[in-house]
């Protein structure tokens, strides 16, 4: 038996991105903080944010905004929800040296897979000889993947995470 | 012997000790700066560290991060070269605290020789022969003034922390030592942090010679033989040769007893270099002490058949000299051409790019040390050395022949690239070099008569 799959017309799915990408970014743009997560889906066409609501001493209650979006689908569910930006860009190693991903042993790593940083927020360390040198992002976006495991040496310019940027006007 | 040796350098010496340490059998770790990712070293050594980007102080004189790339590649020793951190005490003293072998001096002893004042002092001392001049920093104009009557003009101040022909000024008369005096200090401050000078009497008319010593962890040293590098430009060297033409080798091995008497009296180990002026009666005058391997090592080889940086290597490890004071007999001459990415017809100003054409000298007896290829780019970011051309002759005159030889098989070319194989051709024309009576001003020289013409 032969599967068929129909190629999406490469064009229009560019066009569909564009657009949820552009409501994504005029969402974010309006929001008084930066989202906890964005979550962009391109199948069925909708865009959601979620906010950190700090209330009494408790943290993360979401919000959701959802965006349609005029542009139809060819066809079959495509979900792309990395997809906030087509190129991603790397945060590299200052020094050389051993990178950490949390403050100390067993502390909560500054950031995981997924998460938004901002620019400016520490994602991560380079120890050379004692010295702790901070490794910040330098622009809105989400972690995508982080490319090096705690504890491991790097050299100077080494990607260590994988960053999709986020347009934040 | 060590195990890997990581060579915190770059350019061509970084070459010339990696194939030193292949040949001894020891695995070596190049370092290198995002502007020499694609040099020829990192592409050699078993393994390569990307340690910073172009500028120095975040690269190849950053000490945290040769010191990490030294622990990330499993080196047990590293391996300096000149420049950047060869002599810093510091860096000699993290290397052990980290437990490396820093192939060079101890730490104490590049501590106590980068004072001027302090190596002048321990040479004096040692009985090596000093010209006139203050044995302490001098703090004073009133201090300067007593001082320079009786040294006598002209004289020059000197930098306490200075080198490579930084942080001096040269005094004719009476009258301008105040001045040059507060300008010498605030220079060597600023370029230095340390505004601590001395004064010395000058030579206008002098050879520069320097004797070559090899010192073990045990007590032993011998010398190799002198060196002339007279001619200098603005004090950087561009001709070695040896034997130093018209100074005796009862002078020379003189001045070789001397210098391994003065590196026994501070205890030194590993390679270096006794630096002397010699006057017009052959009189000679300690300077420094250079406490690396140096940029002209290979005339030493050439002559002795030594290979200086695996007696480095050797020292460093722990061997004791194996060489003998008479099982060293330099045989013939030797001259090195140092040929720089420099423009002479505009003040030997650097000229970074892109060689599209490099193609190095060769046959009988002739030696290129260099790191270039065609298609290599020259950074802006570092000095300009691109080759050293060095020959081998039975006596100075075929040497000379040969070098002349050897610079015009010599083709250089990229776009904007300049450089100074012909303004070296012209030195070795030159009559006064011909004949080994030039002195340090024959490159002014030159230049003056061209001007003149």
């Amino acid at each position: 038996m032969t599967a068929v799959i129909e190629p999406m017309d490469p064009g229009r799915v560019d066009q569909t991105l564009e657009a949820v990408h552009r409501h994504a970014t005029r969402l974010l743009t309006q929001a008084p903080g930066l989202p906890r997560r964005v979550r962009v889906r391109a199948g069925d066409v909708s865009v959601e944010l979620e906010w950190p609501v700090v209330e009494s001493g408790q943290a993360t209650t979401a919000t959701t905004v959802a965006a349609p979006v005029a542009a139809p689908v060819a066809s079959g569910p495509l979900a792309t929800e990395e997809t906030v930006s087509e190129q991603v860009s790397q945060i590299r190693a200052p020094m050389v040296g051993v990178f950490y991903r949390a403050p100390e042993p067993g502390a909560k790593p500054f950031v995981s897979e997924g998460d938004l940083v901002e620019p400016g927020q520490q994602v991560g360390i380079v120890e050379a000889m004692k010295l702790m040198v901070p490794i910040e992002a330098d622009q809105h976006g989400r972690i995508v993947e982080i490319l090096v495991a705690n504890g491991e040496s790097v050299e100077y310019d080494q990607p260590l995470f994988t960053v999709a940027p986020l347009e934040v006007e | 012997m060590f195990r890997r040796v990581l060579i915190a350098n770059r350019g061509e010496i970084a070459l010339r000790v990696a194939r030193a340490c292949r040949e001894l059998g020891v695995e070596t770790v190049a370092v290198y700066s995002t502007e020499d990712a694609d040099s020829a070293v990192v592409r050699y050594a078993d393994q390569a560290v990307r340690i910073g980007p172009g500028p120095a102080r975040r690269s190849y004189s950053n000490i945290p991060a040769i010191i990490e790339a030294a622990r990330l590649s499993g080196a047990d020793a590293i391996h300096p070269g000149y420049g950047f951190l060869s002599e810093d005490p510091d860096f000699a003293e993290v290397c052990e605290a980290e437990g490396f072998v820093f192939i060079g001096p101890p730490a104490s002893v590049l501590a106590r020789l980068g004072d001027k004042s302090d190596a002048r002092a321990q040479m004096a001392a040692a009985g090596l022969p000093m010209l006139p001049g203050t044995p302490e920093p001098v703090e004073s104009v009133e201090e300067a003034e007593a001082a320079a009557a009786n040294i006598g003009f002209p004289l020059i101040i000197k930098a306490v922390a200075g080198g490579g022909g930084r942080g001096m000024r040269i005094v004719e008369t009476p009258e301008d030592l105040a001045d040059a005096f507060a300008q010498t200090r605030a220079d060597a401050l600023a370029l230095f942090g340390d505004g601590r000078v001395y004064l010395e009497r000058y030579l206008r008319s002098a050879r520069h010679v320097e004797i070559q010593i090899l010192a073990d962890q045990y007590g032993n040293a011998v010398s190799l033989g002198a060196r002339d590098c007279s001619v200098q430009r603005r004090r950087q060297k561009l001709v070695e040769e040896t034997p130093p033409p018209g100074v005796p080798a009862s002078v020379v091995e003189e001045m070789g007893k001397d210098a391994v008497r003065g590196a026994l009296a501070v205890d030194y180990v590993g390679a270096g270099t006794f630096e002397f002026l010699v006057d017009d009666e052959n009189r000679y005058y300690f300077m420094e002490i250079n406490c690396r391997i140096q940029v002209e090592h290979p005339v030493t080889e050439m002559v002795t058949g030594v290979d200086l940086v695996a007696e480095q290597l050797r020292i460093a490890a722990g061997e004791p000299l194996s060489l003998r004071q008479e099982d060293i007999v330099p045989r013939g001459a030797a001259i090195e051409c140092r040929v720089n990415a420099e423009d002479p017809a505009r003040g030997f100003i650097p000229t970074p790019g892109r060689l599209e054409r490099f193609h190095t000298p060769a046959g009988p007896f002739v030696r290129v040390d260099t790191h270039a290829e065609p298609g290599y780019r020259i950074p802006p970011t570092y000095d300009p050395l691109l080759a050293k051309v060095i020959v081998w002759g039975p006596d100075r005159d075929t040497a000379i022949r040969r070098m002349a030889r050897a610079l015009g098989e010599f083709q250089i070319e990229g776009p904007g690239v300049r450089n100074t194989v012909d303004f070296l051709s012209r030195v070795l024309r030159d009559e006064r070099f011909r004949t080994g009576v030039h002195r340090t001003n024959l490159v002014d020289t030159l230049f003056a008569e061209s001007e003149a013409d």
